[in-house]
Parts: C-alpha cells; sequence; structure tokens
C-alpha cells in the first residue's frame, strides 16, 4: 500500500505548556478519502498545520509522499492543496486576481494558468461573482474561493480543514458532493468534527483525543467499535408490560434485554447469533405483549456511537493510555 | 540549453516572488498610511522650501530637504511599514493564504521587504527629486551655491540607505517581537537615542544628526574632487576606520576596554565635514542591513506560523 502521509511519533508541544499532538502515528493511503476526526482542541488543525511545515514538529516526523515535511519544503507543499477553516482571504482582491496570485505562487506558466481559474471558478459557482471584491463575499462564497485556490495547482493531496464549517445546507451539500468528486482521484484528509460529514465521504478515518490518534483504520473497522448489533426499540405502553416485555426477551437464545431511558427496549445480541433472526423473535415478543412499537433503531451504522465510544474507552484508559 | 530556457526556467522560479511583490506593492500603495505620509511629505517639503526659499543657500536648502527622512518625523513611518509583514494578525491571514502554498518563508520575506524598501524609496524620491530639481535650477535671490550632481546622486544615496535600513531594522524587531505596537515602541526608543547610543561606541560619525550636518558638504563634493581624495586618502585607511571603529564597538560590547586614539579625528573637531566617507557610511548601514535582513529571515524561518 503506497502511503500519502505518514507520521511517526509525530509530537507538538507548544512553549513548553501545552500538547497539541501526542506521539502520533498516522499513515493515510493514497487515493483514500480519510477523516480526521476528534473534539475541538483535540490537535486535528496542529497536525495539518505540521504536514505543511507551517509549525515544526517538537519531536517525530511527518512525510507527504516519501518527502520530509518543514518550513522549507517547498516540494512537498506544491503537492498539497490546503483550505483552512474560513479563509481568510485579501479583501481587496476580486476572486480572478486571487486565484491567479495563488497559481502564480504554485509556479503555474501562464498558458496553465488562466483556463484552470475560469474552470474552478464555474465549478466552484462563483463565475457571477467575479466583479465583486472578496470582502464582500458571504462565508459561503470564501469557503467555494479557497476551494477554488486548494485546487489551482491541480495538487494530488488535498488537506482540508473544517470544510463545513459555516456553511448553509445547499452549500455544504456542494462541498461534501465536490469532495466524494475529488475522491476518485486524489487522496483527500478532512479534518472535522461534524461526525454525518465523516460518515457520508470518507472511507478511511483517524479519531484523534487529546492529541493522540486513538484510532486509525477503515471506515468498517471503526463501526466494529461499536457495541456489536445492539437494537434499540421504542415502545408505547405501561412501564408493567414493558419490565415483562424486557424479561421475557432476556431469556431468549443469546439475547440481552434491558429497559432504556423513556420507554426504550436494548436489544444486545451475541455473537453469532442471527440478527434478522433475533430481531424477528423480539418482534414476535412485541406483538404478543400489551404494547405497541413505535420505531427500530439500528445501532449498526451510527457512526457517532463508535466515535463516543472510543473517547470513553480513551478516557477509561487512564494512565494505561 | 539556451538562453530562452533559461530565462524561461528563471521567470518561473521567481513567479513567487514577483507576485508577493507585486500584491505587496499593491496592498501599500492602496493603505492609507503610505497615502497620508505622500502627501505629508510632499507638505513639509513645500513648506521647507517654501520658508526657506529666500534665506537658505542650494547646500543647506536640500539638506533642510532630507532633514525629516533622516532624524524626524518619517522615521517611525518607516518603522511602522518595515514592522506589519510578519507580526500580529498578519501572520495567520499570510500562513493561510501564502506560506501554505509552495513558496519559501525566505522568498516571501525577501518579497516583502523589497516591497516595503520600494515604496519608502519611492514615495521618498518622488517629493525630494522635483523639490532639489525646483532649488537648484530656480533662480533665487541668494548667493549662488556650488552643489554638484554627484553630490546630489550621493546624498540622495545615503538618505535612501538610511531608510533602507530603518526598513530592514523594523523587519527584524517585527520578527522578533511579534507583536506590532511592541515593535514600533521598542523602535522609537532605540532610534530616538541613536546618536548618544552610537558616541558610546566612538561611530557618531553614522549618527542620522551627523549625517544630516554632512549632508551640505557632501552635496558641494565633486565626483573628481571626491575620487582624489579617494587616491590620497585611499580607501584602504577607510577600511582600516572602519575595522577600527568595528573592534571598538565589538570591545565596548564585550565589556573590553576600547584602544585609546592618537587623537579625534577632524570629522568632529573642525565641523566641516569634510572626511565623510561615502564607503564608510555605505559600509555602515549596508551591512546592518543586510544583517537585519538576514538575522529576521532566521528568526521567522523557526518560528512557527
Amino acid at each position: 500500500m503506497e502511503l500519502a502521509i505518514r507520521t511517526e511519533h509525530l509530537t507538538k508541544i507548544y512553549s513548553q505548556r501545552l500538547i497539541a499532538v501526542n506521539d502520533m502515528n498516522l499513515e493515510v493511503p493514497q487515493g483514500a478519502v480519510f477523516g480526521l476526526l476528534g473534539p475541538n482542541g483535540a490537535g486535528k488543525t496542529t497536525t495539518l498545520r505540521l504536514l505543511l511545515g507551517l509549525q515544526r514538529p517538537s519531536a517525530g516526523q511527518a512525510e507527504v509522499f516519501g518527502k520530509s515535511c518543514g518550513p522549507g519544503a517547498v516540494g512537498v507543499r506544491s503537492q498539497i492543496g490546503y483550505l483552512p477553516t474560513n479563509p481568510k482571504l485579501p479583501g481587496n482582491l476580486r476572486p480572478i486576481e486571487y486565484l491567479d496570485l495563488v497559481g502564480k505562487l504554485s509556479r503555474l506558466p501562464r498558458q496553465v494558468r488562466k483556463p484552470r481559474i475560469s474552470a474552478l471558478l464555474r465549478a466552484v459557482g462563483l463565475l457571477g461573482a467575479t466583479e465583486q471584491q472578496i470582502q464582500t463575499f458571504s462565508t459561503g462564497m470564501c469557503t467555494r474561493l479557497g476551494i477554488a485556490a486548494a485546487l489551482v495547482g491541480d495538487p494530488p493531496l488535498l488537506l482540508w480543514d473544517e470544510p463545513t464549517a459555516g456553511l448553509d445546507p445547499s452549500a455544504r451539500r456542494f462541498t461534501l458532493d465536490l469532495i466524494r468528486e475529488l475522491g476518485k482521484t486524489k487522496t483527500v484528509v478532512v479534518a472535522t468534527h461534524i461526525l454525518s460529514d465523516i460518515d457520508q465521504i470518507c472511507d478511511h478515518i483517524g479519531v484523534m483525543h487529546e492529541g493522540r490518534m486513538i484510532f486509525a483504520g477503515s471506515m468498517q473497522d471503526m463501526k466494529r467499535y461499536l457495541r456489536k448489533d445492539d437494537f434499540t426499540l421504542e415502545l408505547e405502553g405501561e412501564d408493567g408490560d414493558i419490565q415483562r416485555l424486557a424479561q421475557e426477551a432476556a431469556k431468549l437464545d443469546g439475547l440481552d434485554a434491558r429497559i432504556g431511558a423513556g420507554d426504550t427496549l436494548v436489544v444486545g445480541i451475541a455473537d453469532g447469533r442471527s440478527r434478522s433472526g433475533a430481531l424477528a423473535e423480539v418482534l414476535k415478543l412485541v406483538d404478543a405483549g400489551n404494547v405497541s412499537l413505535q420505531a427500530i433503531h439500528s445501532g449498526h451504522n451510527a457512526t457517532e456511537n463508535a466515535y463516543l465510544q472510543l473517547l470513553q474507552e480513551d478516557e477509561a484508559h487512564g494512565f494505561g493510555r | 540549453m539556451d538562453s530562452a530556457d533559461k530565462i524561461s526556467k528563471l521567470g518561473t522560479r521567481m513567479m513567487p516572488f514577483l507576485a508577493i511583490l507585486q500584491q505587496d506593492l499593491g496592498t501599500l500603495w492602496a493603505s492609507r498610511l503610505v497615502r497620508l505620509w505622500l502627501a505629508a511629505t510632499g507638505l513639509l517639503t513645500f513648506l521647507l522650501v517654501a520658508a526657506n526659499w529666500t534665506q537658505f543657500q542650494d547646500a543647506p536648502l536640500i539638506a533642510s530637504i532630507l532633514f525629516p527622512y533622516l532624524v524626524f518625523p518619517w522615521f517611525l513611518v518607516v518603522v511602522v511599514l518595515g514592522v506589519s509583514p510578519v507580526s500580529g494578525s498578519r501572520a495567520e491571514a499570510l500562513a493561510d493564504g501564502i506560506l501554505s502554498r509552495p513558496v519559501g518563508r525566505c522568498e516571501y520575506l525577501l518579497a516583502t521587504w523589497s516591497a516595503r524598501v520600494l515604496v519608502v524609496l519611492s514615495v521618498y524620491l518622488v517629493v525630494v527629486v522635483p523639490a532639489i530639481l525646483v532649488v537648484t535650477l530656480a533662480k533665487r535671490p541668494v548667493r549662488e551655491d556650488l552643489v554638484t550632481v554627484y553630490g546630489i546622486v550621493s546624498a540622495l544615496f545615503v538618505v535612501g540607505l538610511v531608510l533602507t535600513f530603518l526598513v530592514s531594522l523594523g523587519f527584524l524587531v517585527g520578527a522578533l517581537l511579534r507583536k506590532p505596537l511592541l515593535a514600533v515602541v521598542v523602535l522609537i526608543f532605540v532610534w530616538y537615542p541613536i546618536s548618544l547610543i552610537l558616541s558610546i561606541f566612538s561611530l557618531e560619525q553614522f549618527s542620522p544628526v551627523s549625517l544630516s550636518r554632512a549632508v551640505s558638504t557632501q552635496l558641494r563634493q565633486s565626483w573628481r574632487q571626491s575620487e582624489d581624495e579617494a587616491k590620497a586618502a585611499g580607501t584602504m585607511q577607510d577600511m582600516e576606520q572602519f575595522s577600527e571603529q568595528f573592534g571598538n564597538l565589538l570591545s565596548r560590547l564585550s565589556g573590553a576596554p576600547a584602544k585609546p586614539k592618537a587623537s579625534k579625528g577632524d570629522f568632529f573637531e573642525t565641523k566641516k565635514f569634510e572626511d565623510f566617507s561615502l564607503f564608510r557610511v555605505t559600509l555602515g548601514y549596508g551591512l546592518p542591513s543586510l544583517a537585519a535582513v538576514t538575522l529576521a529571515t532566521l528568526c521567522f524561518y523557526w518560528r512557527d506560523l
């Protein structure tokens, strides 16, 4: 497997006080859409800035396409299209002027730069705003322009930091669709704390917590972290009837049932037990009992549960972390 | 490889530098600070010329025009311009917008430094050169003076060099301190008593006040005269004096006693400033400017953005 990004014991400590990235080992395969997930302050942005060479690691090293990252690694940055959170763009310029500047910074000759700028402005839907100064742009328009700027050099690796932050639903949809499309030809790393974004677009995921990478792997691996094969049944009925139902369900082979919050029955299915079979048996009990079924929730695809479980496990490990 | 290919490769290599330079020049020209400065310096120059039109000969009048650039108040504007590019909120914006692209930090710093030097020198020359032309070419009711073209060019060069040094110093302090306001305050406290500081190190002739007083004499120097003097005294003498002063500075800094001087130079005894050496001044301001830019680059290179 060829790697787009590799870090080894990457550590960043600010002013000997704050550990932003803590002994991080990360491997991002080429062609992956990698979601860097973590709560605010987990160290996602610092990791991206270390890869870009905007910051120096306190220890360890980072490589992009086999080249070492650092302030002098111009060759590495030419392979990266970076989109910062809420990009700060020069307000006195117009979109074409700004993209032309970025194209020149990427050393693109005019013959390549000009057509690419036109194509990108069309692709991000800013053709109608080319007369406006950037300072008049909304957050969504700035993000679109930032996306175009990240793509001007046609880099094979995209590092996008919170690309959907502050966007309205349509702009968010546009950005996610674009990432999905770009993921077909490029390696994309999306740092975010919005789980639904990751769920929709990523095939690989890394979960950061307090500067550490507590999980890295495919989405399938991530979902396996979830307490397996749980169902939650939302019920309506008397408390006693629901209690009785839980007791009967718990007697079934390979099932564990308990009452959850707000008239819900949480059913756990043991390894090796058929999910559909188990569900069918529980539903029969519901049907036979004096309760009515309002909804069934399956924990199987809930990335959020897996994510929260990872964070809880990391907290629970205490010194063992 | 033919020359066209070489030029093309050089052009591609220089593209980010030129792009940043062009962008920064545009931003600076559009800034209120530069526009106000241009207007203010134009007005002050006009007032100085008008007020002294019938009183001063050419040389002292030109020296009075150059005085605000050398001593007060324009150094304030120049250091503010020098401080800004790598400090304060701008640092974050430039990290996101420029330094996350395939641009070297050194490339960025040199481009922004060049833009500031160009803007400062342009404002200075745009105002001063026409004023000098008017002063020298107009018929005025004063005694004729012997101002030479060489004298004017060398005086303009000296002031330009001091301004370049100030931009570089601002650059260095801005890179070191990060907070623009603090950097400006520090620079004011350093530059105001600079004559006193230089005299402690026996470097009085490099102080802006001394240079300002020497300008009148320099303006009357001819190229031939200067060349003859150079031949007579030899550049070696300048070098010796420069190295002596440099050694003196180092010994003061290290706390060792300085070498006793046999006699004090004519420069300060006669007040005629006839031993003003362009070569020494060029070294005295040029080398520290280069050192300041180099240090700022090193400091910026090691900094986290």
